[in-house]
């Protein structure tokens, strides 16, 4: 597959103004004032290729946006290069934007006043779509979204969960190459977000759009994405697959152990106990110890009677706050 | 024609709303028709002020009332474009195939302004009727360009606002200064102020180029060789471009800093 996205040595700097405390140092700002320069990305370099749905993630205030504003042709960086589906963003915008599609998350481009409808004919004007196209892709994106009955209510009768699909089915009227989507599932119900992600799916599979989306639902990259980046502080830590991330802190499980009886004081060879009340602890293991249930019954049977015990391997969302730990971000 | 659809979107937008848009326009004509009458009222007691009587004023009343909510109708996404940089809507813009201005232009058109358009017509009709001018067609000419004059000029400021918004990303009280102070003003002949008040508004923010200025060409009056007055509201119109140029400028430097 041919790399649909390049970015090389993206650098991107914003000068902040600083002002003093108080009202006097308001005043002070008037004339005189003083400057910062903060990088926003620092060299930042990766590659896309066609057909990949790429989870962008980082903390807040990583440059998770601006890595998007660039991407989609709003910011120029100011030095680097960047190359996407063959235009500069930047540079060819008006021609490059045709071949995306952009959804934010807390912003809608539907009206407000006007049924759904008639707000995708204006984006089929503004996207230049031939009538026939239109209407093809149209019943496709009602088909799959489910979303034929809202189309005829004014967008500000819909809940938020139906104004998301319709927002999902606005961006890919012309559909584009590439897809952004910002934080597409934020604050949507299980049932929503499950929908949204099948359609993810779907597009990717039927129409190889390529997908770069943002969020901070781990659940959402571990079930769409194929490939994530992980961004802080304006760098590229990691890029790669979601699975080896996970399998690599995956290691470290939490084993609750109910005894017969309570003991005074509870030794596991290679484990930790994290907590000790009455006849219930704790455990956890060393990052060395790799856990496995018979070798772990073993050890712990020998010194002590058991009744019940539970394994727990840590979820997506601990793997990304022990990876932004590891990071320090 | 995309613009068409603009129109139709906000069409249907205010039909949502349809009372509300009718009190709004009414109340409004009716602001304008108070205005009318406290000139009318003035010139009861004053007969005329400087050299220019009651439908002389209104004539330059009537131009000025009938540009500026044209301006406000249609142009109104300028005066509102700090709105779109404070809420992120510049970058949705920004990610479609379209010229800028032209989204801008359909972000926003406010159909309550029409009633005044009306009443200024009205104002411009009667008092053309009541005024000795003997029309030829350079006259005539001159009369649309004085239109059009503060089309420009109102749409400039508009358009200038805009482009200090976003860097201020509020938008500036004191630019309304500028909007309102030259359309409180443009409400008499602007050579009736002082000196340097009449040249500010002359060279620096034109109103009187569409306001004594070409009126003077009309009544045949006036110091200056009449070639002069004839081609001040093209003069006036050309306000408009460096605005525009500014505000070119600016959304660069967004696009450079992301204000």
């Amino acid at each position: 597959m041919s790399n649909i996205i390049e970015f090389n040595n993206i650098n991107k700097e914003f000068k902040i103004f600083l002002r003093d405390k108080g009202l006097w140092g308001a005043i002070k700002g008037l004339f005189k004032r003083k400057h910062k320069l903060i990088k926003a990305l620092n060299n930042v370099c990766f590659e896309i290729q066609e057909g990949d749905i790429v989870g962008y993630i980082g903390p807040n205030g990583a440059g998770k946006s601006t890595t998007i504003k660039i991407m989609s042709g709003i910011l120029t960086p100011t030095s680097g290069q960047c190359k996407i589906n063959g235009y500069i963003p930047w540079k060819d915008r008006k021609k490059y934007v045709k071949s995306i599609g952009v959804v934010f998350g807390q912003r809608s481009q539907l009206w407000w006043d006007v049924p759904v409808r008639d707000s995708f004919e204006l984006l089929k004007d503004i996207y230049n779509i031939p009538t026939e196209e239109y209407q093809k892709t149209l019943d496709i994106l009602i088909d799959i979204l489910k979303i034929g009955e809202l189309l005829d209510r004014p967008l500000r009768q819909l809940s938020l969960g139906q104004k998301m699909k319709c927002e999902l089915a606005g961006a890919l009227l012309h559909k584009p190459k590439i897809l952004f989507l910002d934080e597409p599932t934020i604050g949507l119900d299980a049932v929503t977000k499950l929908a949204v992600r099948d359609f993810v799916k779907y597009i990717n599979k039927e129409w190889k759009t390529t997908v770069i989306l943002t969020t901070h639902d781990m659940t959402d990259i571990d079930a769409l994405t194929n490939k994530v980046i992980l961004i802080g502080k304006g760098k590229i830590l990691y890029n790669g697959s979601f699975e080896y991330l996970k399998n690599k802190y995956a290691n470290e499980k939490t084993i609750t152990v109910e005894f017969l009886k309570e003991y005074d004081k509870i030794e596991v060879e290679g484990y930790n106990v994290v907590s000790h009340d009455k006849n219930v602890a704790v455990l956890k293991n060393f990052p060395q110890t790799i856990f496995n249930t018979q070798k772990f019954l073993q050890t712990i049977t020998q010194k002590y009677e058991i009744v019940d015990f539970s394994v727990n391997t840590i979820s997506v969302d601990e793997v990304l706050a022990k990876l932004y730990k590891e990071f320090n971000l | 024609m995309l613009y068409k659809k603009y129109l139709k979107m906000h069409l249907k937008s205010s039909f949502e709303y349809r009372l509300n848009t009718i009190f709004v326009g009414v109340s409004q004509s009716l602001i304008t028709v108070g205005e009318l009458l406290a000139l009318y009222f003035m010139f009861q007691t004053f007969e005329s002020v400087g050299p220019w009587g009651f439908y002389e004023c209104l004539l330059m009343f009537g131009i000025l009332m009938t540009a500026y909510p044209i301006v406000e109708c249609f142009f109104r996404g300028y005066d509102n474009f700090s709105l779109l940089v404070k809420f992120g809507e510049l970058d949705r813009l920004l990610v479609r195939p379209v010229n800028i201005h032209y989204q801008i232009l359909g972000s926003k058109i406010e159909f309550s302004k029409i009633g005044r358009v009306f009443v200024g017509i009205i104002a411009s009709v009667i008092a053309l009727l009541n005024l000795n001018i003997t029309f030829t067609f350079a006259k005539i000419l001159v009369l649309i360009a004085s239109y059009l004059c503060a089309i420009c000029f109102f749409l400039g400021v508009f358009v200038l606002s805009a482009g200090i918004s976003v860097f201020t990303i509020e938008k500036m009280e004191f630019l309304n200064i500028i909007t309102n102070g030259s359309k409180e003003l443009a409400n008499y002949p602007i050579n009736i102020y002082t000196k340097w008040i009449t040249r500010f508004f002359t060279f620096v923010l034109p109103v009187a180029c569409f306001n004594y200025l070409p009126l003077s060409y009309l009544m045949d009056v006036g110091n200056l060789p009449s070639w002069l007055y004839a081609i001040s509201p093209i003069f006036g119109m050309l306000f408009a471009v460096p605005c525009f140029a500014f505000f070119n400028l600016s959304l660069k430097k967004y696009q450079g800093t992301g204000t």
